[in-house]
């Protein structure tokens, strides 16, 4: 069986069977029998495209709630910059970081400093690296799921080069565990993040290893707590101001998608959003098609972590004021860079282990059996109709011929074999609008 | 000796279709992803046939590729019709290349093709008669995978 952990589950009892997640799964991992749908572990990559997808509610994203927390002596906030651009204007950054700690946090850590220090290391990668091309970021953790799942020949040409947010968390244990002589273990990094998927790369990092950061909570998590201790945060006399939070434009670029174009020449670079997008580049690389491009930063978002499942704010307001925030601060400030060049040669930024191909359940019978499957499948898929309408409950003809020779549906599901099967479709749907 | 055959399948590559390059590949290496087959070996099927096709459209008129699985191996022969190749041992040599300026631009013709062709499999054969064609032949061991 899979030992996947995924931040996603269905609710069997609130699904109606409608198919929508399942049309919406870009990896075809969801079936949906007996008129309800369930996912196949190892093929998710949980990317929530089901999420939006689902009109009844069935899919509920799983998530940390404050309350978590207490099991810590001393908690560190990690937020994603996507948070800073979430408020209305009037709540600032210095807002921001107050009500984190009147929601039950220690300290606020602004990762500035990672992420520059992540895009060295990176540039350092794309210089040494003798190929194959192109390199594949890997800031998003969809991205490096579908190249684990759908991409497998592709997995050495992902970075190896750890995110920012892990490189803070490990920094944060070290630092704060000697500031206030505790163990490391008595710390919480939390991260604050914009969506499911960087939550599973907690809790589950591709590379399996063990993540640097505790736990996350989502954006639309502490929304309303922050917005709710600004009123208080104003009504205090003389509050004194927090130290800067934002010092320098890298931090809040880093999530529009485009963050590490700065770093790599423009012609050898290509930026990609959207999975189908992303899908259709691996395609082509696949093919050889690519092999002018060096570097590919790829997000699974369209509008880069901006636009994450977790966020609240419209994704174009947030933009807009990312890009009115970036216009008013520098590059890059003397503070952070002192401090990139003080922590550089003495850290290892690359991931622990490599990342490698998921193995998926199947691999363990001999290979004439899987040869024997294979062409049954492609017998059985001769006698569909091919015209993908999923309404035997899977995504397309291909994937019923494939689920029927394994003996995990059948062939009568096609309501072109079989009109009990339009019946019993009739009956479901009745029953989901009662 | 002969293992029993699994799988045959034989396709059509021609010469100077750059749209189609690459299809082949992409064709057996989705055919051995379903079969679950270990993602080193279809790295390296995927290199293989990769290579023979972009030789196929670079510089012959058409080919067919044959790609045949057994328990003990998959094996890739690429037959073509074409000029052929005079002399085997200085196309072997890597960085050797006749390709046209156009094709480097495209990112390839730069003399790697047939040398990384032997390099990725463990066993390679490659003839050739100038004026009417070249066969090049190319085998995988299973053994990494069982």
């Amino acid at each position: 069986m899979s030992d996947f952990t995924h931040g996603f589950r269905i609710e069997q009892d609130k699904c109606r069977g409608c198919l929508s997640c399942m049309r919406a799964c870009p990896t075809h991992a969801i079936r949906v029998r007996g008129g309800k749908a369930r996912f196949a572990p190892d093929h998710c990559i949980d990317c929530g495209s089901c999420l939006p997808a689902c009109s009844s509610g069935a899919i509920a994203a799983t998530t940390w709630s404050v309350k978590d927390l207490s099991r810590f002596k001393y908690r560190v906030a990690v937020p994603s910059p996507v948070l800073f651009g979430q408020f209305p204007t009037g709540i600032t950054p210095d807002h921001i970081v107050q009500g984190l700690l009147m929601l039950g946090f220690d300290a606020v850590w602004d990762f500035a400093v990672e992420i520059c220090l992540v895009d060295r290391a990176i540039k350092a990668y794309v210089e040494n690296w003798k190929g194959p091309f192109p390199l594949i970021s890997v800031a998003c953790p969809v991205v490096v799921r579908l190249v684990q799942v759908s991409y497998p020949r592709m997995v050495d040409q992902l970075i190896c080069v750890q995110p920012p947010r892990e490189i803070a968390g490990r920094e944060i244990k070290r630092r704060f565990s000697r500031e206030l002589d505790i163990s490391p273990n008595e710390i919480a990094a939390i991260h604050i993040t914009p969506c499911q998927a960087k939550t599973i790369s907690i809790i589950h990092p591709a590379e399996e290893v063990e993540s640097t950061l505790d736990g996350t909570l989502g954006i639309s998590d502490v929304y309303n707590a922050i917005v709710a201790s600004t009123n208080v945060i104003r009504a205090i006399p003389d509050r004194p101001s927090c130290a800067r939070t934002i010092r320098n434009a890298a931090f809040l670029r880093s999530c529009l998608g485009d963050g590490l174009s700065r770093i790599i020449s423009s012609h050898r670079y290509l930026q990609v959003t959207g999975i189908s997008n992303i899908t259709q580049v691996f395609d082509d690389i696949e093919k050889g098609r690519l092999r002018n491009v060096e570097f590919v930063e790829a997000h699974s978002c369209w509008s880069g972590c901006t636009g994450g499942n977790l966020t609240v704010g419209n994704v174009y307001v947030t933009q807009s004021k990312f890009n009115s925030m970036i216009s008013k601060l520098p590059d890059m400030d003397p503070e952070t860079l002192a401090e990139v060049e003080r922590r550089y040669p003495e850290e290892d930024f690359l991931l622990e282990r490599p990342i490698r191909p998921r193995r998926v359940a199947g691999s363990a019978v001999s290979l004439s059996e899987r040869v024997r499957l294979v062409r049954e499948a492609e017998a059985i898929l001769e006698k569909l109709p091919g015209y993908d309408c999923g309404l035997c409950g899977a995504p397309t003809c291909k994937d019923l011929a494939r689920d029927v020779s394994i003996g995990d549906a059948a062939q009568s599901d096609c309501v072109f074999y079989s009109r009990d099967r339009l019946r019993q479709l009739r009956e479901i749907r009745l029953r989901g609008r009662e | 000796m002969a293992a029993d055959v699994l799988l045959r399948k034989t396709f059509e590559v021609h010469g100077l279709d750059f749209d189609k390059a690459g299809d082949t590949s992409a064709e057996i290496k989705a055919i051995l992803t379903d079969i679950g087959m270990d993602p080193d070996i279809i790295m390296r099927a995927g290199v293989v046939t990769f290579e023979a096709e972009m030789n196929v459209v670079m510089y012959a008129v058409r080919a067919t590729v044959t790609f045949t699985l057994t328990e003990e191996a998959l094996s890739i022969e690429v037959v073509d019709e074409g000029p052929g190749i005079p002399d085997l041992a200085l196309a072997m040599q890597e960085g050797y290349s006749t390709a046209s300026d156009e094709m480097r631009e495209m990112g390839f013709g730069y003399g790697m093709g047939l040398p990384n062709i032997r390099k990725t499999s463990d066993q390679f054969a490659l003839e050739s008669e100038v004026g009417r064609g070249t066969r090049v032949f190319a085998m995988i061991r299973m053994d990494a995978n069982e």
